[in-house]
């Protein structure tokens, strides 16, 4: 595998139709991702950022195009199969966190390993093991509505790692956070790239935050790749 | 997933919302004791009937009846009595001995010789009236050999024991008889003087001149005469009838009933019997005859057959009697699928709202690697769990309703002298049932749930606030 086409998308499209009308989010994208690269998406709203991350992550699937995760074409993937790759090879991380309001933090994180047929004591022990990593372990028990912002997108950040992905996809998770957390929060996805070697895509409107730690940006207008910029 | 995640997801899901669990719960849980209470009281009478007809030995039994006793009492009982007279005068001119055998104690002698053949006795039931300690209460009474009432029916006493002869001037009277006598402690009577008093019809008052009287209301054709007997023993319950489950509650032995002066209750004929003439025929109406086994009734049957009479066992209506109950079962069935359909629309119910309550839910499960298979097992599951409880519980209810029943049927009752009767039956095959059907009613009631469930776009979702 050429580790220069990590994530590769070939003449990506989506079209969503409602009735007679259609709606093209996207047109035509071709990416490519190198392994370990941290790459930031940004653009306006409806631009096709998070269409873009819903099919990178397989939770939607393109008109037409191609993807290839690790050489593979993840678009020939049937459901079961999509759900697999969903639990193996990617972890996402959402603006408003998408964390089981029942469930503690611990629970929360926990949840992916229990798709992966993990035993409870191990899924507790790995799920804890997260939670120190990412500083939340104090707050295990504590159940999100009892979390700030940071933590909740911190337990979000360990419950996407949880199965030890490769890919991180990041749909604004800096969205519903003030601008220390959210400098926090890229931080900590930043480290990971770095120290830990996971590929990481987060959608982001604050330029800053992805000049400061992204390797790539690029930004999407309309659906289309308008521009790429190589920052390190 | 594990199965054993399964269980407990379901159970914890579950437990999030307690109030609306337990509503849908509880629907089941009615359902399933109706089904069950029901059912158990299918099996209940079922049994009750099967096991005291074991008991009383009525499958070991064969009837006999004369070939023209069996036309006889096809219905036409709406002759009057003189006409009625009028058919059996000829029918006794056209008699004869070969080509219309006579049930008599000849044959009896000859059907007791044949192999197999417990006992055989005529079947003699006639009414009376019963004073006891100045009660008096209207009773049939049944003639029953020495010998058969101390095989069949000293099993069934109370207190005291059979007669010891067929000439003793004793009887056997039932429990329930004398609990309408008010009479408590059975045991106290036994030794007591006991009045019976028949009737009997009498021919002469017949003539056109009687039926004027009868007619003016000023006379009754029957006589009444009173007979006294020793009490020598209470039985408990319905005594051995031979195979007619009809209710005797006083029994008495063989010579004393040949001199009473009686009507026979066998048949409407025997009611007009008195008015034969000399030398006509006569017999018994019917014999009963009591084998060793089961086994011995066919070929029984089949050799008094052979001598030109009708035979019944009831062993052969025992087939009928079984495709009854089946029709009785289903009925019930059919009364507590009501319930179970009401209980299976709550389910869908629950688990409709539960997943429009999880939308959100199911989108993180899906993003973090369940699968629609997973999501399907998920909602199954908490299904499955529903039934499982409402199983468990409307098997409890179910219990406990027919345990409440008995108790209060049996209080009455025992007023009557009825001794306790278990009317419910709870087998092992209807509990285990009771919460497999549960179970599997409330799978299909997931169902489309589920499915729907598992359709859940996850993009959509997970954008579903």
């Amino acid at each position: 595998m050429n580790c220069a086409s990590f994530v590769q998308t070939e003449g990506l499209t989506k079209v969503y139709s409602s009735g007679k009308i259609q709606l093209c989010a996207l047109k035509n994208v071709n990416l490519t991702l190198a392994e370990g690269k941290f790459l930031g998406v940004t653009g306006p709203s409806g631009s096709g950022k998070s269409t873009l991350v819903n099919l990178l992550g397989g939770l939607d699937t393109p008109s037409s195009g191609r993807i290839k995760v690790q050489g593979r074409d993840i678009c020939e993937l049937n459901k079961e199969e999509l759900a697999i790759y969903r639990r193996y090879q990617v972890g996402m991380i959402f603006q408003s966190f998408n964390l089981i309001p029942s469930y503690t933090a611990l629970e929360n994180v926990a949840f992916p390993l229990l798709f992966a047929g993990v035993a409870k004591r191990e899924r507790n022990q790995r799920a804890a093991e997260m939670l120190t990593r990412v500083g939340l372990y104090p707050r295990k028990d504590h159940r999100p509505a009892e979390l700030s912002g940071g933590e909740q997108q911190r337990a979000a950040i360990a419950r996407a790692l949880v199965n030890q992905p490769k890919i991180l996809l990041a749909d604004e998770p800096t969205g519903n956070l003030d601008s220390i957390t959210a400098k926090e929060i890229v931080k900590t996805l930043a480290d990971l790239n770095r120290n830990q070697g996971v590929t990481v895509i987060m959608i982001s409107h604050e330029e800053l935050l992805l000049q400061e730690f992204a390797h790539e940006v690029i930004r999407l207008r309309d659906g289309e790749i308008v521009d790429r910029e190589k920052l390190r | 997933m594990r199965m054993s995640d399964y269980i407990e997801q379901s159970f914890s899901n579950l437990a999030r919302r307690k109030l609306r669990t337990f509503l849908t719960t509880f629907g089941v849980v009615i359902g399933i004791g109706a089904l069950v209470s029901m059912f158990a009281f299918g099996q209940g009478v079922q049994k009750n009937m099967t096991d005291k007809f074991k008991e009383l030995e009525l499958f070991n039994c064969v009837n006999v009846f004369p070939p023209t006793m069996q036309e006889q009492s096809q219905p036409k009982p709406a002759l009057s009595p003189s006409a009625a007279l009028r058919v059996n005068s000829v029918e006794g001119t056209k008699e004869e001995p070969q080509q219309a055998p006579v049930l008599d104690d000849d044959l009896i002698q000859r059907i007791g010789k044949i192999e197999g053949v417990e006992s055989a006795f005529a079947e003699i039931r006639f009414p009376a009236m019963v004073r006891l300690r100045e009660k008096e209460r209207f009773s049939l009474v049944q003639v029953l050999p020495a010998d058969v009432c101390q095989s069949g029916l000293s099993k069934l006493l109370a207190a005291g024991e059979p007669y010891a002869s067929d000439d003793a001037n004793s009887l056997i009277i039932s429990d329930s008889l004398l609990h309408g006598m008010k009479i408590k402690d059975a045991k106290t009577v036994i030794g007591e003087q006991v009045e019976l008093s028949t009737l009997r019809f009498d021919p002469n008052l017949l003539s056109p001149a009687a039926i004027a009287s009868i007619m003016r209301g000023d006379e009754i054709p029957f006589s009444r005469e009173s007979y006294t007997f020793t009490i020598v023993g209470v039985a408990e319950r319905m005594g051995f009838g031979g195979s007619m489950p009809v209710r005797s509650d006083v029994f008495i032995p063989p010579g004393p009933s040949e001199k009473m002066k009686k009507i026979s209750l066998t048949s409407i004929w025997d009611f007009f019997s008195a008015a034969a003439g000399p030398g006509q025929a006569k017999g018994y109406s019917m014999v009963t005859v009591k084998l060793s086994s089961a086994k011995y009734v066919q070929p029984v049957k089949q050799q008094i057959e052979d001598w030109g009479f009708k035979t019944f066992a009831l062993i052969d209506g025992l087939k009928e009697i079984k495709r009854a109950f089946i029709f009785m079962d289903m009925f019930l069935f059919a009364v507590a699928m009501i319930a179970i359909t009401v209980a299976s629309l709550g389910i869908i119910n629950t688990m409709v709202m539960s997943i429009l309550e999880r939308y959100k839910e199911i989108g993180i499960m899906k993003a973090v690697g369940a699968g629609d298979r997973d999501v399907k097992k998920i909602f199954f599951f908490e299904s499955g769990v529903i039934g499982f409880l409402g199983g468990i519980f409307g098997l409890a209810l179910g219990w406990a309703v027919g345990v409440v029943i008995n108790q209060v049927a049996n209080y009455f009752l025992a007023k009557q002298g009825v001794p306790y009767t278990d009317y419910f039956s709870f087998p092992w095959w209807l509990c285990l049932g009771a919460v497999a059907f549960s179970i599997v009613v409330s799978l299909a009631a997931g169902i489309y749930p589920t499915l729907r469930a598992a359709r859940v776009d996850p993009v959509v979702a997970l954008r579903h606030d």
